[in-house]
């Protein structure tokens, strides 16, 4: 509030009407009013009425209420109780009964549609509408990549060799054994076993998830065909053995021990064989240069029961083996690699020593010529001689889509293509300058195999690109340590396995154009299959110089 | 039997052509009754593609159900199925055409 300049009796505030102080309230006091000096006024309201705006809306206010919800409460529990399983099982199908089919009708509908098929036949045999037409299902993989690279550091340090890989029934678990390929003596050296199983998640590449101490160097590796944790192995000291991975505490489940019937030389391979009869259950088959192809079969506890022999002998070959040497005496052949036919049960055919591969029976009834006798009488199974390459054959291996062609590689340095029929070989390929150790038919491709070599390389051959050069060539090892052995996944063919002298085990996936079939792939291995390899000089030619 | 019924010699006709690698006829049920391949190879052929033609009929019914399937093809990489559909009976061929 300002201040006034006269003094007044002060009034009560907020007491004084507004007509006087709307006049300064000098004016009814103190005469005419003069304007006063500035002074603090309050004027009343003044209200302006709305033009435009009407009747403001009525209010009102009202609540409502739901009638209170009744609610109940009840208990209940069930006082008995069963428990069931339900389980289906595998429906065993009785074979149907062929139902006799009404003639007449059958016939009123072959006369039908014939017309039709016969016409659709004649059009799909000339139609070019498909030519060179591809479905791309998969995201095609372009090269060849190494997935896992594995090994056991106590193995690694001793210098022991990866001697053989094997992969299981199922596919997902890899087993390695551990020797040493270049020893010409006995050895008391231990080794390992090793399996990874490459579908866990926690896979660690330098621990194994099994492993098995050996007392004597393993030189092969066999995994049973169904059951997917039982694996056999060839010593060195030619004692065959037959782990369950499974077991913890002592895996070890046959073996055939120490005794006259087992080889004296140290095993080269072992294969599962399926008995005859009886599908599911399988044989061992071992080999070893002593000569004696022995098969066993375990029973029961104890030893490997040997069931079967064979034994080679020079003079009961065949004639048709154009050996070098005139046999004499009692000359052992000795056996370095086998594999078995997959289309006929009963043929296999033997790599040897001596550079030729033989192909063998299991049915075969003759007499072998041994010198020291054996539980079982041994036979001679020699049924056909190739003919021989440059030193003795390391591999072979018969192919899963022809039942006549089989490879052989050894210490020539060629992969060698045979037929079963014919003593020639009707392809040979350089493949390195040193030896090859392993070659494998690819079990997607018909025209494919891989090779392993002793430069380091694991090679593999497309018989439909070139059949002068690999496809593809990687080398496994950077100073040129040989690789000893290759396995295919059968389960997942892009997946390739290769063991080599530095104790590491790779495994491989191979790229889509190396694991898909093409269209005419079986009609161009039926072809390959048929031609004839050149006679007379050219046999000469074939056969490795050394 | 000297003589070949017909339906012998209508099937012998259709396997005799170009490229044909296996015929055989199916019943409603989806049970072969004649065949020119191996048992478990018919059994398969036979149950799949039954319960196919089945699908591929209803599919062409929804579709318009004034249609109805006639033939039935399917290609693949390594060759070609064809079916000839009836109300009782299927009729199978296996062809590998020419590339």
């Amino acid at each position: 509030m300002a201040t006034r300049l006269q003094s007044r009796p002060l009034c009560q505030a907020g007491r004084a009407s507004a007509g006087e102080l709307a006049t300064g309230g000098a004016a009814g006091a103190h005469g005419p009013w003069r304007p006063g000096p500035l002074q603090d006024e309050t004027l009343g309201l003044a209200s302006v009425p709305s033009q435009w705006r009407g009747v403001q809306g009525v209010r009102g206010e009202t609540s409502c209420q739901t009638a209170s919800i009744a609610t109940a409460d009840a208990g209940t529990q069930g006082r008995k109780r069963e428990d069931a399983q339900v389980q289906t099982e595998a429906p065993v199908r009785p074979a149907p009964p062929v139902p006799r089919p009404d003639e007449p009708r059958l016939l009123a509908f072959l006369r039908r549609v014939e017309p039709a098929v016969t016409r659709e036949l004649s059009r799909n045999w000339q139609s070019h509408a498909f030519d060179g037409f591809e479905v791309t299902w998969t995201e095609p993989q372009q090269t060849v990549t190494c997935l896992h690279t594995l090994g056991y550091p106590p193995a690694q340090g001793q210098g022991l060799h990866v001697t053989s890989v094997s992969w299981n029934a199922t596919g997902s678990v890899l087993a390695c054994a551990y020797g040493r390929l270049d020893d010409g003596d006995w050895s008391t050296l231990k080794s390992y076993v090793c399996a990874w199983n490459l579908d866990r998640r926690g896979l660690h590449p330098q621990q194994p998830s099994a492993v098995v101490e050996v007392p004597s160097a393993v030189m092969c590796l066999a995994f049973h065909p169904t059951q997917p944790s039982q694996v056999a192995g060839g010593l060195y000291s030619g004692e065959v053995l037959l782990w369950d991975l499974s077991r913890r505490e002592d895996p070890l489940l046959w073996r055939t021990g120490l005794t006259d019937d087992t080889h004296t030389d140290p095993v080269c391979q072992v294969v599962w064989l399926p008995e005859a009869g009886h599908s599911h259950r399988f044989r061992l088959l071992s080999v070893a240069p002593d000569g004696k192809v022995l098969l066993w079969q375990g029973g029961g506890t104890g030893p490997l029961q040997l069931r079967e022999g064979f034994a080679l002998a020079m003079q009961q070959l065949p004639r048709s083996a154009r050996l070098r040497k005139p046999p004499r005496g009692e000359t052992e052949v000795g056996a370095t690699a086998v594999a078995l036919s997959s289309f006929d049960p009963n043929l296999f055919i033997l790599g040897t020593e001596g550079g030729f591969p033989l192909k063998c029976s299991l049915a075969a009834e003759e007499a072998a010529l041994v010198r020291t006798p054996s539980s079982v009488p041994l036979r001679a199974p020699a049924r056909f001689a190739f003919s021989p390459q440059g030193g003795p054959i390391y591999s072979v291996s018969c192919s899963p889509f022809h039942r006549n062609l089989f490879l052989s590689a050894g210490t020539d340095g060629h992969a060698h293509l045979h037929s079963a029929l014919q003593a020639q070989p009707l392809a040979s390929l350089r493949l390195s300058q040193q030896y090859l150790f392993a070659v494998r038919w690819s079990p997607a491709r018909p025209l494919l195999f891989a090779v392993a070599s002793g430069e380091g390389a694991v090679q593999l051959v497309d018989l439909q690109r070139s059949s002068q050069k690999p496809a593809v060539s990687v080398s496994q090892t950077q100073d040129g340590s040989p690789v000893y052995c290759l396995e295919f996944n059968k389960q997942q063919p892009q997946l390739l396995a290769a063991g080599d002298a530095k104790g590491t085990v790779k495994v491989w996936g191979l790229s889509t154009a190396l694991t898909e079939q093409g269209p005419r792939e079986m009609e161009d291995l039926d072809r390959l299959a048929a031609e004839v390899a050149p006679e007379g000089d050219g046999a000469a030619g074939c056969v490795g110089q050394v | 039997m000297i003589r070949k019924t017909e339906v012998e010699e209508t099937l012998k006709r259709i396997q005799s052509h170009k490229g044909v690698i296996g015929t055989m006829v199916v019943n409603a049920e989806g049970i072969p009754i004649r065949t020119t391949l191996d048992n478990s190879t018919t059994v398969q052929y036979a149950g799949l593609l039954h319960q196919l033609t089945i699908k591929a009929k209803s599919t062409i019914r929804d579709i318009d159900p004034q249609n109805d399937l006639t033939f039935l093809r399917i290609r693949s990489k390594k060759h070609e199925i064809m079916v000839a559909p009836d109300k009782e009976y299927l009729l199978i061929v296996i062809q590998n055409p020419c590339e």
